[in-house]
């Protein structure tokens, strides 16, 4: 008589119940040692530094002067206006300029005082970028059809040549500080 | 007689062995969309906000210098002076050519503190900056 030895069947499963919950431990942690915004904000090119400042005289129709002082007034070519007027202020004068060789374009300069606030600053640099970008776009969509940043780049760069982002920084006066 | 509705005999779980495929594949957008963060802020800072602004591409030429609500600078992991700037940010400059500087400056501010970082930041011919803003809706 053969003996038939009883096999016990065993379980030789990994459980894989908790797994989810491992998962979720890892999904927690990368989610808070990560951080997700973008970068964002207002891009400018700061002039080379000099020791001794050539003055170059432009001429008065070529310049958009613009005095932010300590209390947030606006003044634009010494008239005062308030910060969500320059926009417009500006967008005529750079459509006026559009075909002028490009050393006859605009050039918008910001002067600030010492005290003046950075978030008034920001505005206006704000300003006078958007005043920009809705010229580069109306010019864009008149010329090829479409918004500026649907463009091609060959059509990009002719662009950003016929109306070129000229802003320049004024040195706050020193005697404030 | 009671009526007895017939039911038929349906388990009624929600399956759960797909649910760590799913949990995993989240981890993965996540691991793919973020980077580590780098820094611990040690100033207090609330970004201005505007509309005409730009993202910047790419992340790894970004360099940050945080001015906090109480006007001190920090670069890097560290508080430092305004005479320090120069050398620090020059550093950068050798190391990564074409740096974007990230200011990220309290809206409360005033504008010299923002010129002065600005003067040292040209004396270190770091020349592309970025006012850091948040969008207005």
């Amino acid at each position: 008589m053969a003996l038939l030895k009883k096999k016990n069947v065993r379980n030789v499963e990994i459980p894989t119940a908790s797994q989810a919950d491992l998962a979720f431990l890892l999904l927690l942690f990368f989610l808070v040692s990560t951080i997700i915004d973008v970068d964002t904000g207002i891009g400018l090119t700061l002039p080379e530094y000099v020791e001794d400042i050539q003055t170059v005289e432009v001429p008065k129709d070529r310049m958009a002067a613009i005095l932010v002082n300590e209390n947030g007034d606006v003044l634009v070519d010494g008239t005062p206006t308030s910060v969500f007027q320059v926009k417009d202020n500006l967008k005529q004068r750079i459509v006026s300029k559009i075909d002028l060789p490009s050393n006859k374009k605009l050039i918008v300069s910001v002067k600030t005082d010492r005290k003046t606030n950075y978030n008034i600053y920001i505005q206006v640099l704000d300003q006078i970028k958007q005043s920009y970008f809705e010229v580069r776009d109306d010019y864009s969509t008149a010329n090829y059809g479409s918004k500026f940043k649907d463009l091609s780049t060959e059509n990009q760069d002719i662009v950003k040549d016929k109306i070129p982002i000229i802003i320049s920084l004024a040195e706050p006066e020193s005697v404030k500080k | 007689m009671e009526f007895k509705t017939k039911r038929a005999a349906v388990k009624q779980e929600i399956p759960t062995t797909s649910m760590p495929d799913i949990v995993f594949m989240l981890l993965m957008f996540f691991m793919v969309v973020t980077t580590l963060r780098e820094v611990d802020l040690l100033v207090q800072f609330k970004l201005p906000e505007a509309k005409a602004i730009e993202k910047i591409e790419n992340k790894r030429l970004v360099s940050y210098i945080w001015v906090g609500k109480d006007g001190r600078i920090q670069i890097n992991d560290s508080i430092v002076k305004l005479s320090e700037v120069q050398s620090i940010m020059y550093d950068k400059r050798q190391s990564l050519p074409n740096v974007i500087v990230s200011l990220r400056i309290d809206k409360g501010s005033d504008m010299g503190i923002v010129t002065d970082i600005q003067q040292e930041l040209r004396k270190a011919y770091c020349l592309r900056i970025n006012y850091s803003a948040t969008i207005k809706i």
